[in-house]
């Protein structure tokens, strides 16, 4: 015992620690480079660079660290390149730890949802700034526990740089044992000294996971962490908390947050004074002969569609026929195979030579030609605040002040009924408040036009209205030029100039709401309407 | 490594372990005893060699070794910053004759050689057996006889009686690259023909290793330099002992590189400089080593 507090406390082996910590830090830092650029690399659109990238992660993956080590400190100086030991130690240590954690970087990115992707380009941010904003920040919480894996174990690895005459820790510990026959108290004091330090990366890996934690609320909570049953409480609060919306507005009773219904339901008549007006205004969209095929698939045959400023036009259609894809080809999310597109009078999708645009001239694009959208699945950026969604946007795409965009996004959040959650996070809130902040965040950028692309078939029925409700003030009060893809035949009725018809990519029939709705020409736009009648009268109750 | 590893390339090593306390303590008595022997002035015939071999003067050269032979080169338990041994005092008596200072890499024994032939070290002063083989890969010049041990466990209870057929069905403890190791794996053929179970090896990466394997039952035997089996039954003299000395026809050797022939020649002047001044006899004495180990240099060289 005597002999083990000798050998744990002697500077021989302490100072070992110094190189088994230089060669870890070398290898994890090293790694971190060569892992980002390999991780860019497999991600990359040109697959020379994800094919080479593959290939490097078989080789270096496929191969002990043993075998890295001694290549590098002993085949290196065969073409001139003679790193010291601990720097052969560290360069092999990071050839060898940069495709598992480019591997992590990857399944990082690929596991942030794709929708906060596509809603971060329809608000017309570059890719460059979609990394930096919206992938990266989640991507990164997510990594934190595999990183602090990926320490531990380069910190274990560091001690094969033993075989390569570099005094780490294992290396020292076997000199002593060899001089002194000491062998087992050298190295259960060695053994204690990794546990120690292993133990160093574990509580630092806690400390980062929790100053990450979007959901940290007090500061006795940041100590809190380290007692055992915290992660349960942990678990239990997520839970509580994602309960804590729902309880707070029973269904029944109109919620405090939902915008008072409109005082005075537009007549029959005011719309169809409204339709008459805006045929008379400019065009603020035209789609013209616009075809697109998945495969062998024809999505979009031949789409005609102009909308004039200020009008609201209902794209109605069973499942799977081109609605969405429409509005995306509208937005440049999607590209397509022949036909036009414009926007506000200028044309999407080409240099002025005639060349595809690269992804961030798309974005540059979209960013100037002002399109909002508001997707299904609302897909909000999760790691930010419902004022963060539609300010941040604003702050790097438009380059406004923070001030300015925090006071415009508490403008739009009041407007949707939501100034009083302002600073919940995307998951503390309910469908039908996610899809206001959405709309917030869509028209932020004052767009010429706002798509929105079936904003409530992803909402629980009692939370339908609090949505239409806010469409419906934007187009009878604000006089937003409007395409919405829409089941809600009612709701199309109210708030629509127009409605077209679409089926198997075409526009089978279009013309104003009111009379197409109630007397369809085209006997597929009747049995759609009756069938779409029969099914969703419950959620008709607008 | 690999072509160390396959060859019979032969070392010594000494080793020892295991003993804890009794270990210790002669170590601290051992270092007590010799210091004041290890001061040598310059042989006279070195500044001569100085004004040959000017080239060397005011160096400081890195020395690659296996510190794992206590005797031989191991840390001082005292200061584990400092090396000690006979090969360390050696060699520091070669550069001070030569006018270079030595540091040390710390490597494997099987990467002595590799480590010299990539240019990571400049010379290789490590107790290390020079063989027809191993001088493919470096030049060596030869300083010390050769005499074996045959470790066993106390009471010798497989009847072990050197490196023949006495070995078949037991376990044999060596490390990797070791000469033993192939005048262990020809006693296969032989135990076959004698109808009895083949020996098996077991490789390890020092001697710490060999003794321990040992101690803990798991092999039977561990043939080694002398020097290093006789401290390793003192370290542990209740539970290992000697079974007999057998003489190996080798030398031990310094090992330089192959396309230094000047360096070469300089060290084995050097060496003839230092043995001629009764400083290798000293040594010998100094560290408790059988004088019978004494030797006029040689070059090993092959192409």
């Amino acid at each position: 015992m005597s002999l083990f507090v000798h050998y744990l406390s002697l500077p021989y082996l302490i100072e070992g620690i110094w190189f088994t910590v230089v060669v870890t830090a070398l290898g994890l830092a090293g790694g971190l480079i060569l892992g980002l650029v390999l991780a860019a690399m497999q991600l990359s659109r040109f697959w020379m660079l994800a094919a080479l990238a593959r290939g490097y992660t078989v080789i270096f993956r496929g191969t002990p660290l043993i075998l890295q080590m001694v290549f590098a400190y002993d085949a290196l100086p065969q073409i001139g390149l003679k790193l010291s030991a601990i720097g052969a130690a560290g360069l092999a240590l990071a050839a060898n730890e940069a495709p598992f954690i480019a591997e992590m970087l990857r399944a990082g990115v690929l596991g942030v949802d794709r929708g906060q992707v596509l809603a971060g380009q329809a608000l017309g941010m570059t890719p460059a700034l979609l990394m930096r904003r919206i992938i990266a920040p989640q991507a990164i919480r997510t990594m934190i526990p595999a990183f602090g894996n990926e320490t531990v174990s380069a910190l274990k690895n560091s001690s094969l740089a033993s075989v390569i005459s570099v005094q780490e820790l294992t290396l020292r510990s076997t000199q002593l044992a060899s001089s002194t026959f000491d062998f087992f108290s050298i190295f259960f004091a060695s053994g204690l000294i990794y546990l120690v330090l292993t133990a160093g990366v574990s509580v630092i890996q806690l400390f980062v996971e929790r100053a990450l934690d979007l959901d940290r609320t007090t500061p006795q909570g940041r100590l809190a962490i380290f007692l055992p049953w915290r992660r349960v409480d942990l678990a239990t609060k997520l839970k509580l908390a994602e309960q804590a919306p729902a309880a707070a507005e029973p269904p029944q009773s109109p919620s405090p947050d939902v915008p008072a219904p409109s005082p005075r339901p537009a007549s029959r008549g005011d719309r169809a004074k409204h339709s008459a007006m805006v045929q008379r205004n400019n065009v603020a969209v035209e789609v013209t002969d616009l075809r697109k095929k998945y495969g062998t698939q024809t999505v979009l045959n031949g789409v005609d569609l102009t909308v004039r400023v200020g009008e609201v036009v209902a794209l109605l259609g069973p499942s799977g026929s081109g609605k969405s894809t429409l509005l995306r080809c509208i937005n440049h999310l999607e590209n397509w195979d022949s036909g036009m597109v414009r926007v506000g009078g200028r044309r999407l999708g080409h240099r002025d030579d005639g060349k595809p645009l690269s992804p961030r001239e798309i974005a540059n694009e979209r960013a100037s030609v002002g399109v909002g959208m508001v997707f299904q699945q609302f897909n909000l950026f999760s790691h930010l605040t419902a004022r963060e969604n539609v300010a941040g946007p604003l702050r790097w795409v438009h380059g406004m002040t923070r001030v300015d965009a925090d006071r415009r996004a508490r403008e739009l959040l009041e407007r949707v009924g939501l100034s009083h959650r302002a600073d919940a996070l995307p998951r503390h809130l309910s469908g039908g408040q996610q899809q206001r902040v959405a709309i917030a965040r869509a028209l932020a950028p004052n767009p010429s036009v706002l798509l929105l692309d079936e904003p409530t078939s992803a909402l629980d029925p009692e939370l339908v209205n609090e949505v239409l409700e806010v469409i419906r003030r934007l187009a009878i009060d604000d006089g937003l030029t409007m395409i919405i893809s829409t089941h809600q035949v009612r709701f199309a009725d109210e708030v629509a100039d127009r409605v077209a018809f679409l089926s198997h990519g075409s526009i089978l029939e279009e013309g104003p709401a009111h009379e197409i709705l109630t007397n369809p020409r085209h006997p597929a736009t009747a049995r759609f309407l009756s069938v779409v009648d029969a099914d969703k009268s419950p959620e008709q109750t607008a | 490594m690999h072509k160390r590893l396959s060859t019979e390339a032969r070392t010594r090593q000494s080793a020892v372990i295991a003993g804890l306390r009794h270990a210790m303590l002669g170590a601290f008595l051992l270092a007590g005893i010799l210091a004041p022997i290890s001061a040598h002035a310059a042989p006279a015939g070195c500044a001569a060699l100085q004004a040959k071999y000017p080239d060397f003067k005011g160096k400081t050269l890195v020395n690659a070794i296996n510190p794992h032979t206590p005797g031989y080169e191991a840390i001082d338990p005292k200061d584990p910053n400092k090396y000690v041994g006979f090969d360390i005092d050696l060699g520091e008596q070669i550069g001070e004759c030569l006018g270079f200072k030595l540091t040390y890499k710390a490597v494997t024994f099987a990467a002595l050689l590799t480590t010299l032939s990539s240019g990571q070290a400049d010379i290789v002063i490590s107790d290390i057996y020079a063989t027809e083989e191993r001088a493919k890969a470096a030049d060596f010049i030869t300083y010390s006889k050769v005499f074996d041990g045959v470790l066993v466990a106390k009471g010798n209870p497989k009847k072990i009686t050197g490196i023949n057929t006495s070995m078949c069905g037991a376990a044999a403890a060596e490390n990797t690259g070791f000469v033993e190791v192939p005048l262990v794996q020809a006693l296969i053929p032989e135990c076959k023909a004698a109808g009895k179970p083949e020996p098996t090896l077991q490789l390890y990466d020092n001697n710490a290793n060999c003794i321990q394997a040992i101690l803990a039952g798991r092999a039977d035997t561990y043939v080694n330099d002398v020097n290093t089996v006789d401290q390793a039954v003192k370290a542990n003299p209740d539970k290992l002992e000697k079974a007999i000395a057998v003489t190996i026809p080798y030398s031990v050797g310094i090992a330089v590189p192959k396309n230094k022939p000047e360096f070469r020649d300089a060290v084995l002047a050097a060496l003839i400089e230092v043995q001629k001044a009764g400083i290798h006899m000293d040594l010998l004495k100094k560290w408790q080593l059988d004088v019978n180990n004494f030797k006029e240099p040689d070059i090993l060289s092959v192409k």
